[in-house]
């Protein structure tokens, strides 16, 4: 029995290895790249381990791109926007699961359904209110957009909904506690986890977007490091070693994020686990 | 939390709500000042797109110069046009083919790293997250090395191992859909066991344990507790899932490397849409296509919520399960 | 109570609000689009331009010894992704705002701004007339308008083509491999099929990468590609597009025509290791040959392609409508795309001169590289940009042109009959120019 046991548990962990390997390989590979010249990278079989350019590399990078205040901008961007759309999508998730008001089905409906268009066209018009609003070549246009999505609503309500139960709410009321009391003290306590993956996965999303920054920002000195990446891209020859130099080093700081947030991810898990 | 629940049940009423502000009204206030930053900002950066493609769905329009009313025949261009419903029916494929095994597996995946017996689960969570971090850059490189059309190709050379002849993969209609497939189920399964995961995690321990208690076994403790508890996060994936499915863009895309290169196997309905209006200056038929899609989107959104409702409802439900729900209702 | 309630949400909306606010403070000089600020210095008014570009063109240095000749100027330079620069510049036009004063568009794009003639500044106005002489005619006359009354830019860099080819490869099937000889002995289209097949049946190796740029080869060569200058379609009736599409379609039959697509990896790898035995491409591939075979030197050599040449990139300086300051914008270009400043370029970063008077200098003329077996890589890309024909794409040339392309990629990969694909393509292009 024993042994029966232990070899299904050796299969999961091969399945598990195994699917973790394939995940992080285009991971190394992007590693492997930004540590070799363009010749190796393009040899076939190209090259699988990682070579000596790093360090020159990184530095033909410093050279065509203002790297570090790009990186600046982009932290700026991420974390507003990540806590704008935690304390925004989690007090709006709240409404819509726990708080009874005319309409909410209905504007809960319209949420969703803004989430069904696709956004590829509303470039033009998107950019034109930008420009309207004086922001292009600022800040302000990545970060007031993002300030909460519909994505976060959606989630947080259907997380609440499950991970709150009605009593605790009905029995802060009867004490006296204010609506913005119970979301504070009972509802963000209850959802720590929730926070953590949306917070993940929204720091992540802000960091990665390209496509709208690079429509609005175009002066050099306000780019955020995925505009100022592809600018590294040379129309007719491309030198890929640079360029995945400056897209791995653009990476590392989204890993440690990730890395502090999966530990505060953990001590949710161990909490529920205590209680 | 559970103190605070004893001290419900053993303090008395304190209060009574007496004012003018009655309960509904605060409630009312709270709910719609909560919800009114989405509402605000969607209006100003959300609508005035959206009914701008509504508009330029009637107009000829390159983008440029003038626009003009043209009625419904942006609507005939796309219907009459053979590639569009081509682009249909990729995209309904490589939608399956790419996000119901996502979401298989990315639960079975989450209830792997979820429950106490596995190790590493640091590592594993951070492993399996990676390739939504990874730059779409490094992974066109990659797959375009691994799904490369020569017989040295990686994929190639593996399949001919088991005797398979070489594969042409951008441009046979089956290889493009695996290729693309393969991106999107690679790109986005951590995230959505990310999502699972969290699911997971809300559903209270002492259910379980009163369940061990009872003497359930594991599968049972799954199909009665976890299945059911689960539903909300499930379905909700399910929706993004189908969403992000019809709106299939940046993967064949990246798979194809230039715009101009996208075959028919792998045209997607929003490239196809990408395609009207930046390489072809069509912006009149590129928001049509954009119109049409939106209606496809809500009827299969419908479809699907009234189909993983039924499957939930035909299913057994167990006593904690029945009893989420009642909450749920009761919301 | 209530008041606590409501100080909280308060609280909270000030919170968010101060978030915003703080995010922006930072930032919140920047100005709108384009420089069309003109700041006071020692009481002497400095103008300001932006300007737009792509790629490295070492300009930002020219720029500097600009601004020193002209302290009243100052010029900001920003770079963007090609892409990126033409999509941002599109959407500027579109929306009505935020284009620099200055822009540099590629040949390939000039066409698609066609439609927004009124957006840009007619540098005919200007007293561009004057400069016609110093540039190579077709060069010149893609960026004018179709009736050659709006000129949309000054012309900076080309792309002449001409044919790459193996030496190692040309030599194991027994054919010439001296340069000369080369172009002696393929001296038409038809030599070039005689010699795919006997490189194919010598070494078994394809005479190109791919269909791609032998078609374009050919296209580039005739007189007229699919549309006239009134911008109608004329692919059906120019035979010459036909010629170039039968005889792409028949060497894909004769199984001598390689399938690499562009830029993937095993195409740059190809390069390395002798995966085909031509490369039909444009001056700057010489950079791309260099980068991706590092170890092949000697093993590349250049001539001229049969019966002629064609251009492959190269681009434009235009200046837009929305630019306050189009004199100083338009002598600063001037300036710049000068025969001087494009030998300059020329030597700094190889971007290759579309001024004649370039050709002639000693140091142009010259110019050797090692990697080529020491020829004058100058001198035959300067031959070959002289026989590049005047011809006029029009604003749908891509659409046209992607279809063809997947025609003919359809034949290769699917075996299908090129005469089917052929109309097929056709039937796309019209119901695609239909929508516009």
């Amino acid at each position: 029995m024993i042994g029966k046991i232990n070899w299904a548990k050796s299969i999961v962990y091969l399945l598990l290895f195994v699917g973790a390997l394939l995940s992080l390989f285009p991971f190394y590979w992007m590693f492997v790249m930004a540590t070799n010249s363009k010749e190796a990278i393009n040899q076939v079989p190209p090259a699988a381990l990682p070579g000596d350019q790093l360090a020159v590399n990184f530095a033909h990078v410093l050279e065509q791109i203002r790297f570090f205040p790009a990186l600046a901008n982009s932290f700026i961007v991420s974390i507003l926007v990540t806590i704008g759309v935690l304390f925004l999508c989690s007090l709006a998730g709240y409404a819509f699961a726990k708080i009874k008001f005319p309409g909410r089905t209905v504007l809960f409906g319209a949420i969703l359904v803004t989430m069904m268009i696709p956004t590829q066209l509303g470039l033009v018009p998107s950019y034109f209110i930008i420009t309207k609003l004086g922001w292009l070549n600022d800040l302000k246009a990545l970060v007031v957009p993002g300030l909460v999505n519909a994505f976060g609503i959606f989630w947080m309500r259907q997380y609440i909904a499950e991970a709150v139960p009605e009593e605790i709410i009905e029995a802060a009321k009867i004490d006296g506690c204010s609506h913005f009391r119970i979301y504070w003290n009972i509802v963000v306590p209850a959802i720590l986890p929730a926070f953590a993956t949306l917070g993940i996965v929204t720091f992540m999303q802000t960091w990665n977007d390209f496509l709208w920054p690079v429509t609005v920002l175009r002066d050099p000195s306000f780019q955020t490091i995925q505009v100022a990446i592809r600018s590294l891209n040379d129309v007719y020859v491309r030198d890929y070693g640079m360029i995945l130099s400056g897209t791995f080093w653009a990476t590392v700081p989204l890993i440690v994020v990730f890395v502090v947030f999966n530990k505060f991810f953990i001590s949710g898990l161990t909490q529920g686990a205590v209680k | 939390m559970s103190v605070i629940e004893r001290n419900t049940q053993t303090m008395p009423v304190r209060t009574k709500p007496g004012r003018w502000m009655t309960e509904a009204r605060k409630d009312m206030v709270f709910g719609y000042l909560s919800i009114s930053p989405f509402f605000i900002l969607f209006a100003i950066f959300g609508l005035f797109p959206m009914l701008f493609s509504f508009y330029l769905a009637f107009q000829k329009f390159s983008g440029i110069g003038e626009m003009r009313y043209v009625g419904w025949q942006n609507f005939r261009f796309i219907i009459e046009d053979p590639l569009f419903w081509k682009s249909i029916y990729n995209t309904l494929i490589m939608g399956l083919l790419g996000t119901a095994p996502q979401i298989l597996v990315g639960m079975v995946l989450a209830y792997a790293l979820n429950s106490a017996l596995i190790r590493f689960k640091s590592f594993f969570r951070v492993a399996f997250f990676m390739p939504y971090v990874t730059s779409i850059l490094a992974v066109a490189i990659v797959f375009s090395v691994i799904f490369s059309n020569q017989p040295s190709g990686l994929m190639n050379t593996l399949l001919g191992v088991f005797g398979v002849g070489p594969i042409s993969w951008n441009t046979s209609e089956w290889g493009v859909k695996v290729a693309i497939s393969t991106m999107v189920f690679w790109r986005w399964l951590g995230y959505n066991t990310i999502i699972f995961l969290a699911g997971l995690q809300s559903i209270p321990n002492d259910l379980y344990e009163a369940a061990r208690i009872d003497g359930a076994s594991t599968r049972q403790q799954i199909w009665y507790i976890t299945l059911p508890l689960l539903k909300p996060v499930i379905l909700f994936t399910t929706f993004l899932s189908t969403i992000g499915a019809w709106q299939l863009f940046v993967e064949p895309l990246v798979f194809f490397g230039r715009l101009g290169d996208v075959g028919e196997e792998g045209m997607t309905v929003v490239l196809y849409l990408y395609r009207e209006a930046f390489r072809n200056n069509a912006f009149g038929t590129a928001s049509a296509t954009a119109v049409l899609l939106f209606f496809i989107i809500i009827v299969f959104t419908v479809l699907n919520y009234v189909l993983t409702n039924r499957t939930g409802r035909a299913g057994q439900l167990g006593k904690a399960a029945r009893a989420a729900k009642k909450r749920g209702e009761a919301v | 109570m209530i008041t606590k309630k409501w100080a909280a949400t308060g609280m909270s909306l000030v919170m968010a609000a101060s978030l915003t606010a703080c995010s922006t403070a930072p930032t919140s000089n920047s100005g709108t689009g384009s420089g069309q600020t003109a700041t006071t210095e020692g009481g002497k008014e400095v103008i300001e331009l932006k300007m737009g570009q792509f790629g490295s063109t070492g300009y930002e240095k020219l720029a500097e010894e600009y601004m020193k000749d002209h302290p009243n100027v100052k010029i900001q330079i920003s770079t963007s992704d090609f892409n990126d620069h033409h999509n941002n510049l599109f959407t500027a036009i579109s929306a009505g705002s935020g284009a620099p004063d200055i822009a540099m568009v590629e040949v390939g794009f000039i066409e698609k701004y066609r439609g927004a003639q009124d957006r840009f500044v007619n540098l005919y106005e200007m007293g561009a007339k004057d400069l016609q002489s110093n540039y190579l005619d077709w060069k010149w006359s893609v960026g004018e308008s179709a009736d050659h009354s709006f000129l949309f830019g000054l012309p900076t860099d080309i792309g002449p083509t001409v044919m790459y080819y193996r030496t190692d490869i040309f030599e194991a099937a027994g054919l010439p491999s001296d340069p000369e000889k080369v172009a002696e002995q393929i001296k038409t289209w038809d030599d070039f099929a005689n010699a795919a097949r006997t490189i194919k049946e010598k070494t078994g190796k394809p005479m190109t990468d791919n269909v791609e740029l032998i078609y374009n080869a050919l296209r580039d060569q005739a007189p007229e590609m699919y549309f006239d200058r009134a911008n109608n379609l004329i692919v059906e009736k120019n035979p010459a597009m036909k010629k170039a599409y039968d005889y792409t379609a028949k060497l894909i039959q004769d199984g001598v025509l390689g399938n690499l697509a562009l830029w993937t990896p095993e195409w740059g790898a190809a390069m390395a290791d002798g995966g085909y035995a031509t490369l039909l491409g444009a001056s700057w591939m010489q950079g791309n040959i260099k980068g991706n075979a590092p170890d092949a030197k000697g093993k590349w050599a250049i001539t001229q392609m049969p019966e002629g040449a064609g251009n492959w990139g190269g681009s434009y300086l235009v200046i837009t409508k929305e630019s306050k300051h189009p004199k100083e914008a338009y002598e600063f270009i001037k300036w710049i795309t000068s025969p001087d400043n494009q030998y300059k370029s020329f030597l700094d970063q190889g971007l290759f001169p579309s001024a004649t008077a370039v050709y002639d200098e000693s140091k142009f003329k010259d110019y050797t590289d090692e990697y080529f077996g020491g020829q004058h890589t100058a001198q035959i890309m300067s031959e070959a940009a002289k026989k590049v024909k005047n011809v006029y794409y029009g604003e749908n040339f891509s659409i046209v042109q992607g279809e063809i392309l997947k025609a003919l990629q359809n034949v290769q990969s699917k075996k299908s009959d090129p005469e089917q694909e052929w109309s097929e393509a056709i039937a796309r292009v019209k119901q695609q120019l239909e929508r516009k």
